[in-house]
């Protein structure tokens, strides 16, 4: 992760007085510190320092690890998720084939209807997407909030899912297959060079394949730093309550008079 | 979903000691997208300056509430919107007025007539904090990253508000706020007003700060009689050198010590810029010829002000608002919003005036520990209010630790058995710093069914009030006040 211990000011700087410098110095601590963007890194001559340079590749590392490493197998059994696959056969080719990622494998079809409670309110599916370390630091807080809340409102949640090589839009799918009313997807994100756990929550009402995405509602940048896992558990319970109240998801559930054209 | 952008329209009054005014502003409210994003005011444009009025008194106790009700009605008229237009703002009695004997009920009927949701306020401190938001200090402690004192010099007394803008001071300040944290405030009993004349420049009243002055510098300043003018001087340089002592001690003089409200601080500091506002305070960047033309001590108090050595060595920096500093506070500053909100029983919404008490250090406190802490804050409720006489109570928990869903599960299980002392039907609001007012809501949910609200993204002190208003038309967040409601003080 981007630190600030290795930034070092451009030693180039020099001032006509050292409180000009001071101020100078100050002001750029003041910008440095208001973001975890690579700001003020320093140079040495055209080219970053080794240290920004070694840290920049570190995280970079961080960020493939993410899109390359699975989801623990015993974390999955520890969350009681039925596992299933998209019809994508490795990362390279979960990269370059989105649309073999939106439909599930044939066994995996098979799984899904034999396991999985048919015609729940919510159907609840958790994909690595593109990265699986957002699935483990997020998924265990905010799941136990979601089931919590959902019981809570007597709303039922079928049999939740795991899905390895998942797109966001396998939920059309699933929801299809199971007849649910409405989906929540759990989806790893791209991770950046800042942080490599971020989630998001999908949602759709009636889903079916190739609904398009302006049907679809989201709670982003759920990490520790962002939205926390717990209350963005907690959100979900809300929204998931308007959208089954409604009968909507994503544009149709907006009360401005807002107008789209396609 | 909320729609990105709404605006809030919002009153302020400031009846003070010597003039009463009103303003109407619209503040733009802005959700930015995204999941963690909540509301925030992200700008304020004062759509009417109302005219600066004399306060109204009926004798040297009363106020004329009547009058200065008529005064706010005129200001609506004159803004061309009626109460019922106007969503929020708040009411303040300030200085001298805060102390008259019907202070209290002036303000919350001004509160109750001027809109949906408007404030009933009153505190020196809060009138020194309003004071330099209103001034723009706030703005320039922030736009310099240093310390900007506000020194609001009005008819009966002075406020000084100090702002911190350094990163250091960012973690103090609520999310929800423009990140500028109120470093410390300092008021005393020093303005224009404590003495006044007639026509004749004979003495009609001395107020009793002035007369602690008048009596410990031995000068010849009674009522009905022409001091001469060395003696006024004398007194002016007098209330002079207690708002710089003010401001630069400690040490504090005697004197100083003795008109002080409120305790002062124990560490000195030097300030990046000092701005001056209110009624005197404006004319010391150019005092006015006659030094009786406002019928007091105010032109001879900011003469002396201007002359003082001291005050000549600070950065002085020019007010965005002067007289109308503390006015413009109340009318723009003094309602914030909540985070996402959690409701638990809307229908207790609007509610006023409910005292809160701070739970401190929650963030630290073992599992096993919580509930006696929780306690203990409902004993301090209890101690300080009569439960049958208020709307709600408010607990404060500013951090409640990791947040992660077993604290938060040990932090309901201790909150719900340590509010059994307190009525079934008596609404509970718990506060937080943090985002999790909603799945707080949803683990308190759970263990009872007392009505209850759960604010999250603001900090609030042990006791201070806060008036919580109804959702944002299709918004999860609420406006609020964070207020103090000090009279007599």
């Amino acid at each position: 992760m981007a630190s600030d211990s290795n930034r070092t000011h451009d030693a180039d700087s020099t001032g006509k007085s050292g409180q000009v410098d001071d101020r100078r110095d100050e002001a750029l601590r003041r910008i440095v510190d208001r973001t975890p963007t690579r700001l003020g890194v320093g140079r040495a001559g055209p080219r970053p320092t080794t240290a920004s340079l070694l840290e920049l590749r570190a995280d970079h590392g961080l960020a493939r690890d993410a899109v390359h490493s699975r989801v623990d197998e015993t974390l999955v059994d520890d969350l009681e998720l039925v596992k299933l696959r998209t019809q994508v056969a490795d990362t390279d080719q979960y990269l370059a084939r989105p649309d073999l990622g939106r439909e599930l494998a044939d066994e995996s079809l098979e799984t899904l209807r034999a396991e999985c409670a048919h015609a729940p309110d919510v159907q609840i599916i958790v994909s690595d997407g593109l990265s699986s370390t957002a699935v483990e630091a997020n998924v265990p807080e905010l799941l136990a909030v979601l089931r919590d809340g959902l019981a809570d409102r007597d709303i039922d949640v079928g049999t939740p899912v795991f899905v390895e090589y998942g797109r966001v839009d396998v939920m059309d799918a699933i929801g299809e297959e199971l007849e649910a009313d409405c989906c929540v997807n759990l989806v790893g994100e791209r991770p950046g060079l800042r942080t490599a756990e971020s989630l998001s929550a999908y949602l759709v009402y009636g889903p079916e394949r190739g609904l398009p995405t302006a049907k679809k509602s989201v709670i982003s940048n759920i990490h520790d730093g962002g939205l926390p896992p717990v209350e963005a558990g907690a959100e979900l319970v809300d929204l998931v309550a308007e959208m089954l109240e409604r009968e909507a998801s994503g544009i149709d559930l907006r009360d401005d008079d807002r107008e789209f054209t396609t | 979903m909320a729609d990105a952008r709404r605006t809030l329209t919002s009153i302020g009054v400031d009846v003070g000691t010597t003039t009463t005014h009103a303003i109407v502003s619209r503040l733009r409210v802005e959700t930015p997208p995204g999941g963690a994003a909540s509301p925030k005011i992200t700008d304020r444009e004062i759509v009417h300056r109302g005219t600066v009025r004399e306060t109204p008194l009926l004798d040297s106790e009363t106020i004329d509430v009547d009058r200065v009700a008529a005064f706010v009605d005129r200001e609506l008229e004159a803004t061309g919107v009626t109460a019922d237009e106007i969503d929020t703002g708040a009411v303040i009695v300030t200085g001298e007025t805060a102390r008259r004997a019907n202070a209290e009920p002036l303000v919350h009927r001004l509160a109750a007539d001027s809109g949906q949701f408007v404030a009933a306020v009153a505190g020196a401190s809060l009138e020194a904090v309003l004071a330099g938001r209103g001034s723009g200090a706030a703005t320039r402690a922030a736009e310099a990253g240093g310390l900007v004192a506000n020194v609001d010099v009005g008819g009966g007394t002075t406020n000084v508000a100090i702002f911190d803008g350094r990163d250091s001071a960012r973690d103090r300040t609520g999310p929800g706020s423009d990140g500028v944290a109120v470093r410390e405030t300092r008021c005393l009993d020093v303005g224009g007003r404590l003495v006044t004349f007639d026509d004749r420049r004979r003495v009609i009243s001395v107020s009793p700060p002035a007369r602690t002055l008048v009596e410990a510098l031995e000068l010849p300043i009674a009522r009905g009689e022409s001091p001469p003018a060395d003696a006024l001087d004398d007194l002016a340089a007098a209330m002079a050198d207690r708002i710089v002592d003010l401001c630069a001690g400690p040490p504090f003089d005697d004197l100083t010590r003795a008109l002080a409200i409120g305790p002062l601080p124990d560490e000195s500091l030097e300030f990046d810029g000092v701005v001056f506002s209110g009624g005197v305070g404006r004319l010391v960047a150019s005092p006015p010829d006659d030094p009786f033309a406002y019928g007091d001590l105010g032109g001879s108090l900011a003469a002396a002000l201007a002359d003082h050595a001291v005050v000549r060595s600070w950065p002085v920096l020019e007010p965005a608002e002067d007289i109308r500093a503390t006015v413009v506070g109340a009318g723009t500053e003094t309602t914030t919003l909540s985070g996402r909100t959690v409701s638990l029983e809307p229908s207790t919404l609007p509610l006023r005036n409910v005292p809160v008490a701070a739970v401190p250090d929650v963030s630290n406190c073992s599992d096993a520990a919580l509930e006696g802490r929780f306690e203990a804050g409902v004993s301090r409720l209890l101690e300080r209010h009569d439960p049958d006489e208020v709307d709600a109570v408010a607990l404060s928990i500013d951090d409640v630790g990791p947040l992660a869903y077993d604290r938060l599960r040990a932090v309901g299980d201790a909150l719900v058995p340590a509010l059994e002392s307190l009525s079934p039907s008596l609404p509970m609001v718990v506060v937080t710093r943090q985002n999790c007012a909603k799945v707080l809501g949803q683990v308190l949910r759970r263990r009872t069914d007392r009505p209850l609200l759960v604010l999250d993204e603001l900090v609030v002190g042990d006791g201070d009030y806060l008036d919580v208003g109804e959702p944002m038309p299709g918004g999860e967040s609420v406006p609020v006040v964070v207020k103090t409601l000090a009279f007599g003080e």
